[in-house]
């Protein structure tokens, strides 16, 4: 069971205690709006916060301090949700009655987190400029290289064409000229505004008590202003209109995408409809791309469906021969207009629910797996739990599906092709 | 079924050989949903040559992982749907020396461990099912051509094997595959799919017993088969070539360094082996490394730096990658602070860091059940105990580590492997 804890305005603890892992973990966020200003900055600030603290001047000590803790590992937290874009710090460790008798594992690190988050490096009022640079060039490094995943790659092109001035357009690492465009000095006013004025969301699963945890976190609550920052509510993706895009770079397979849009969102009420809809279409092995295009016309090896609740959008991949991939998108939209008509068998149906009902029964099995199903949850406003999740998706039945399926329209799409196509 | 305890990593495991010969491996993990069960054949990519009743046979590169993608195929049921229904999801994949075929899920558990044990037992393959599969797996090789950090692996294995069958691809070739036939597929399934020749590891809130009891009903005796993969390969500790590089689109020179090491002697000194290997992949240039903090200070290395000490049948090598701007720059970085180790050692409170954190991280672990699974599988089919390999730490010395970098991180013993961008045209 979930304990909720008020530790300050603004800054709340949600604590799972839970004594089936041999390992816990723990998550700060700080909360952002995710625009165009601030996506560098809050993408870049966990990375020079790890880069060294008062008592662990660099990245070797920090290293070593972790590598005491037997190998408790803390890294950056950067997440999209919605409209909204966090970032912090994410820590898993091994529990203490895994430890030799007498170490001490949580306190000295949730001492130790506090830190990094808490007592920077600074010098002249400001982040050293040898870290930040060293970040930037990292994260730089990290953005362009997401050119080495063709897939992903033309799945984030897809979308920052599609979305145009929704923050889903906005690369949640912020983009190449953002970043570079970060100095140690507004890097570190970014900081103290993130520390002072962000709600701040903060998970635990582990075998210690919520008191317990919220008393060792408390430093975070200190050095706060009596101004939160806002927060932009969450929107429907809404644009309109039809594009379609051509790149050309030397491969051997094209890549496909197709951006759909749909007006129902994690918060309309035919949402698990909507979610069932995508799964039957193109999640799992069973699902009506998979097993049409690829398993029964071998048109491909890699087809399937993404649909990020939080924005109403329904993405459709697939990597192919180049001149295979002006078929495989008839065949796309002849499976969605298969959904909307209703032409799927009760097993295909059945299939897709059982499929949703499985991975929200074993969300509790990893901490990492609650970990990322309450913060979404809860980011997004609508709190629900895996059961009442569940409840929903059991009650879905076909015209729903169908229904679902009549909503979605297809709003871009996105070729990556070789040179001499 | 046999309980046993392992006190380094706290986990309590049950273990059986049935008589037909399949090794049974169940962790039982109350209170959670989820339920894994994987089933693996000591069979890879390498096994290309082998001897079945006597006769020497030698099959067509990638021909392990076509049968994989053609066990899915049953005469009178669909295998994934079969699944799905049970809310199940089934998987599998081929490595080097194992293939693997695995599903989870929260009910029907015994269902879905049924329809594991029968399809993967069964082998059923037509021509048109073949010629149907070489469209796919054809797209999968283009996909893999495409995927740089798995070229840039695949180009250092060539570089560094002059026999060893790691320098072919897992995937095969366009033509390589072109060759595969129902009849060759029978005989890889017949010669290596025998119980006697598998291993069952489920993981999840489960009856060892009635584990042990669906496994002994799918596989009641004994394979009449014989077969045999040798395994066994003429290799030195040179490589067959120091240095292969070659264009794709990426965004940063990519490159991957491999030093060659001596196979692992079976056992508990196998496990010896490995643990030394990968403290000294942690001492040389991991995080804790004062190697690690100059490189990445000065630009050499980012996020995408690592590595670590890897082995499969009569092979083992340390390989260390990324992305960077000057691969020589850090090579000559890296055999630098090896000369260095080599001369001085690390100290007594560095290594017991590097130990506690290993062990840390070997029990943390133990809660990915999925990895579990896999591991214990590709252990276990090599003859190594899993549970074990957090063992060997504790006796590790310094001169233990010190003595193999000295060894293992010299020229001789190395190659490098390097992908650069290609000029890259938009439209």
């Amino acid at each position: 069971m979930i304990k909720t804890i008020p530790m300050a305005p603004g800054v709340t603890l949600r604590c799972f205690s839970d004594s089936r892992f041999k390992q816990g973990c723990l998550s700060i966020q700080y909360l952002r709006p995710m625009c165009n200003e601030e996506a560098a900055q809050n993408a870049l600030l966990p990375s020079i916060l790890l880069s060294g603290c008062a008592s662990a001047p660099d990245m070797r000590e920090i290293s070593l301090r972790l590598a005491d803790l037997y190998g408790a590992s803390v890294v950056p937290l950067v997440r999209r949700v919605g409209n909204i874009q966090t970032t912090g710090l994410y820590c898993s460790f091994i529990e203490e009655q895994y430890a030799m008798a007498g170490d001490r594992i949580l306190a000295p690190l949730a001492d130790f987190l506090c830190e990094l988050l808490l007592r920077p490096v600074l010098q002249d009022g400001a982040f050293r400029a040898d870290y930040v640079e060293s970040e930037k060039a990292n994260q730089i490094s990290s953005v362009e290289a997401q050119l080495n995943d063709k897939r992903a790659y033309t799945q984030q092109q897809l979308l920052l064409k599609m979305c145009g001035d929704d923050s889903f357009s906005i690369p949640a690492t912020g983009t190449v000229e953002e970043i570079a465009k970060i100095t140690p000095q507004s890097a570190c006013n970014h900081y103290h505004r993130v520390l002072e004025e962000s709600p701040i969301e903060i998970f635990y699963l582990g075998t210690q008590s919520a008191q317990t945890v919220a008393s060792l976190l408390q430093p975070l609550t200190e050095h706060r202003s009596d101004r939160l920052s806002a927060l932009p509510a969450h929107t429907a993706f809404s644009g309109e209109g039809f594009a379609e895009y051509t790149q050309h770079l030397p491969v051997t397979q094209g890549k496909l995408c197709m951006g759909f849009s749909t007006p129902i969102t994690i918060r309309d009420p035919a949402y698990p409809a909507m979610y069932v809809l995508s799964v039957l279409y193109g999640g799992g092995m069973t699902n009506k791309l998979f097993t049409q295009i690829r398993e029964k016309q071998s048109l491909c090896y890699d087809i399937g469906a993404l649909y990020v609740d939080s924005k109403g959008i329904l993405l459709v991949s697939a990597g192919a021969d180049f001149e295979k991939c002006a078929l495989i998108r008839q065949k796309v939209l002849r499976q969605l207009t298969a959904c909307c008509d209703g032409d799927f068998t009760a097993s295909e149906l059945d299939c897709a629910k059982q499929s949703i009902l499985s991975a929200l029964r074993s969300v509790e099995d990893t901490p990492a797996g609650m970990e990322r199903f309450y913060c979404y949850q809860r980011l997004l406003g609508t709190n629900r739990t895996p059961e009442a999740l569940f409840r929903m998706i059991e009650a879905v039945d076909a015209a729903q599906v169908a229904e679902a399926a009549k909503t979605v329209s297809l709003h871009c799409v996105y070729e990556l092709k070789g040179e001499a196509q | 079924m046999k309980k046993l305890y392992y006190p380094r990593v706290c986990e309590t495991v049950y273990e059986d050989t049935l008589s037909s010969g399949l090794r049974i491996v169940v962790v039982p993990k109350a209170g959670h949903e989820k339920k894994y069960a994987y089933l693996a054949a000591n069979f890879g990519s390498i096994d290309r040559a082998f001897l079945r009743g006597g006769k020497a046979e030698t099959v067509p590169m990638g021909i392990a992982h076509f049968l994989e993608h053609k066990l899915f195929d049953m005469p009178d049921y669909d295998v994934s749907e079969a699944f799905s229904l049970r809310g199940a999801s089934p998987n599998a994949f081929t490595s080097y020396d194992i293939t693997a075929y695995h599903f989870s899920c929260t009910e029907h558990f015994d269902e879905c461990l049924k329809i594991l044990l029968e399809f993967v037992g069964t082998g059923y393959f037509t021509e048109a099912s073949v010629q149907k599969e070489l469209g796919i797996i054809g797209q999968e090789i283009d996909m893999a051509d495409d995927e740089p950090d798995s070229r840039c692996f695949e180009m250092l294995m060539e570089n560094m094997y002059a026999s060893h069958p790691v320098r072919e691809r897992i995937l095969g070739t366009h033509a390589s595959i072109a060759q595969i036939t129902p009849e060759m597929l029978r005989t890889c399934h017949s010669a290596f799919y025998r119980p006697d020749n598998m291993l069952l590891c489920v993981v999840g809130d489960v009856d060892p017993d009635e584990v042990r009891r669906i496994a002994a009903e799918a596989f009641p005796e004994r394979s009449d088969e014989c077969a045999e993969a040798p395994r066994k390969w003429q290799e030195d500790m040179t490589c067959r070539t120091a240095y292969s590089e070659q264009t794709m689109s990426v965004a940063k020179t990519m490159f991957q360094l491999g030093f060659k090491c001596e196979p692992l002697l079976p056992g508990m000194e196998g496990l010896r082996q490995e643990a030394v290997g990968g403290l000294a992949a942690e001492a040389l240039f991991g995080e804790t490394s004062p190697l690690y903090l100059r490189l990445y200070r000065q630009g050499l290395i980012d996020y995408s730096f690592g590595g670590g000490f890897e082995n499969l049948s009569a092979l083992a090598f340390l390989s260390i990658g990324g992305d960077t701007e000057n691969p020589e720059a850090v090579r000559d970085a890296i055999l630098q602070a090896a000369r260095q180790i080599a001369a001085d050692g690390i100290g007594q409170d560095a290594l017991s860091r590097l130990k506690r954190a290993s062990v840390g991280r070997h029990i943390r672990a133990m809660d990915n059940f999925a990895s579990v699974c896999a591991q214990v599988c590709m252990y276990g089919l090599s003859g190594y105990d899993y549970f074990r390999t957090a063992e060997p730490f504790d006796g590790i010395r310094s001169e233990d580590i010190q003595e193999f970098i000295g060894r293992v991180i010299t020229p001789e013993r190395m190659s490098t492997a390097i992908i650069r961008p290609s000029k890259e045209e938009e439209s």
